[in-house]
């Protein structure tokens, strides 16, 4: 794959609303978000910044899956829309077409997460959190938030390319958003095998509720390195048969 | 010298033996006509050349090289395509549309103007694709074909959904092709008056196999005229004839002859008439090219 690719797939995506997408997953985000800080007394903005990204990473289960399905969606149609694989694929490789598109999605996701790690950092400043600006926890958050879309987003392209009809890909967006959340319910050996459920599993704050003091106290937890890897395994499975599908696909 | 070469290509779908054991030969600088009724395999073959499908069995040669996976882009930097339907985006202009095939075939950005102005489409460069007519998206897709100045072009059935002027002008566009830039070009159609009127060479598929491959002069020869000759007693007349070394065949009731001067004709019937044979009918004959395509594909011809 080469820069001149990846810049094209940036060329072709003019005028699709890619950024007006991007703006509103982060406008849902942020309302969904201030809806919930709202409600929240002063005791438990003590713990703000905890709580915020607590609370993040189940938004992110909930409104990412779909979101992310629809952005693959978004670069992949406009393939089938123009018959386009008949003469790109005169041009470059199907392999190479493919990758393009991959790290298309990448970039756009990484500006995403930057973009809403500034937003969400700049909203817990201004509603007085206590304390410092977790900076590191922030971009660790950002990274984890990434790398299960680019994970989501890999399966998203590959059902996108597969399939001229994009519902496949946007109803699977649609599950993944319901059980992404539904699986945080599941014992973690279950929500494992839930591609959406990486949100919640992967999150990096954990919560305690006692049921006697009924406080609430949130920590600070590292994602298990054995999730990472599973997270991995799933990446690399999508991208394989992806790949796989769209490069032996005759057009 | 062949600009394409196949040797026994074949293409199975299931278990359905779409193209088989093809023989193409294009030579270079030729005006190539691929005819075939709807279904014959004409874009399949032309996908296989492309390297767009993986043929089954046989080898292709573009080029003087083989079309393997190690060399098929660096073969296909020199062949421009346009298949089936033109590829577009629709919400990008013409020229944008443009701007990425310059980009990825690494030509200069001045081709895009040359191009425009080629298929007479510089007017409309600003103008969203999708908002372009079919006419306009076919010559879009032709410039794009065109932008790298291809030695070699590749165009399945170009003028289909085209009202007869469109028909004209792209006729008018492929025709010029080879005097203007050099190019060898394929042209696929199930139109045989359209290859006609295009082509130098032609060849002929019929449910995936070759039944005629040749100069278009050579297909013509083949409508020769003749005689066709009904008597009263047609079995004795051509063993009579036969005795007189007058060849002929007999086909639907009517003998089939050569064309004779009128002297001569008049001398034969005279002659039958003293051997008791009446004639009939005594009509000359010239069989049309869709005759031939007729015969040489057992279908019924488009016209």
């Amino acid at each position: 794959m080469n820069i001149k690719l990846l810049g094209l797939e940036f060329y072709k995506c003019r005028r699709r609303n890619i950024t007006v997408l991007c703006a509103a997953v982060l406008a849902v985000e942020l309302l969904w978000m201030g809806f919930t800080l709202s409600r929240q007394g002063t005791d438990d903005l003590r713990q703000g910044w905890m709580m915020m990204l607590y609370n993040l990473a189940m938004v992110d289960a909930i409104v990412l899956p779909l979101s992310v399905a629809a952005l693959a969606s978004r670069n992949c149609e406009l393939e089938h829309k123009g018959s386009t694989p008949k003469l790109l694929e005169t041009m470059v490789s199907p392999s190479s077409l493919y990758t393009a598109k991959l790290c298309w999605g990448a970039l756009t996701l990484a500006v995403l997460f930057i973009v809403r790690s500034v937003i969400f950092a700049a909203m817990g400043a201004a509603a007085g959190f206590p304390g410092e600006v977790p900076l590191a926890q922030f971009c660790i958050f950002a990274l984890i938030s990434w790398a299960v879309s680019m994970m989501v987003y890999t399966l998203g392209q590959g059902l996108s390319l597969r399939f001229a009809n994009q519902a496949p890909a946007l109803i699977c967006g649609i599950s993944g958003s319901f059980l992404g959340i539904l699986s945080m319910l599941f014992p973690p050996a279950l929500t494992r095998f839930v591609p959406w459920g990486y949100y919640g599993l992967l999150a990096l704050v954990g919560m305690d509720w006692n049921e006697t003091t009924r406080i609430t106290r949130f920590y600070w937890q590292w994602p298990s390195p054995a999730d990472l890897a599973l997270l991995a395994v799933w990446a690399a499975v999508f991208g394989t048969v992806g790949r796989m599908l769209f490069v032996k696909k005759e057009v | 010298m062949n600009i394409i070469q196949t040797s026994d290509l074949c293409k199975q779908y299931g278990g359905a033996l779409r193209v088989s054991h093809l023989n193409l030969s294009v030579a270079e600088g030729s005006v190539y006509g691929f005819l075939g009724p709807n279904g014959a395999g004409k874009s399949t073959t032309l996908k296989m050349i492309l390297g767009l499908v993986r043929p089954t069995a046989g080898s292709i040669e573009v080029l003087g090289k083989p079309m393997d996976s190690a060399n098929r882009l660096a073969v296909l930097r020199q062949v421009g395509s346009l298949i089936e339907s033109p590829s577009y985006y629709g919400h990008l202009t013409g020229e944008e549309n443009l701007r990425i095939v310059q980009t990825l075939r690494g030509v200069p950005e001045k081709n895009i103007r040359e191009v425009l102005q080629i298929v007479r489409l510089d007017g409309q460069r600003g103008k969203k694709a999708a908002h372009y007519s079919l006419g306009m998206k076919q010559r879009l897709g032709l410039a794009a074909a065109l932008l790298g100045y291809p030695k070699l072009l590749i165009l399945d059935e170009p003028t289909n959904g085209l009202d007869p002027a469109g028909i004209q002008e792209m006729r008018e566009l492929i025709c010029d092709l080879p005097r203007r830039f050099g190019m060898t070009v394929v042209v696929s159609s199930h139109l045989l008056s359209e290859i006609d009127q295009m082509a130098d060479h032609v060849a002929i598929i019929r449910e995936g196999e070759l039944v005629f491959q040749d100069t278009l002069e050579t297909l013509h020869s083949r409508s020769c005229r003749h005689l066709a000759m009904k008597t009263t007693d047609n079995e004795t007349a051509r063993r009579i004839l036969k005795e007189q070394e007058l060849s002929c065949q007999e086909q639907d009731d009517y003998l089939i002859l050569p064309v004779l001067r009128d002297e001569a004709a008049a001398k034969l019937t005279c002659f039958l008439a003293r051997q008791h044979i009446g004639v009939v009918r005594l009509e000359e004959r010239q069989k049309s090219l869709e005759d031939i395509f007729l015969e040489l594909t057992g279908k019924a011809v488009s016209l």
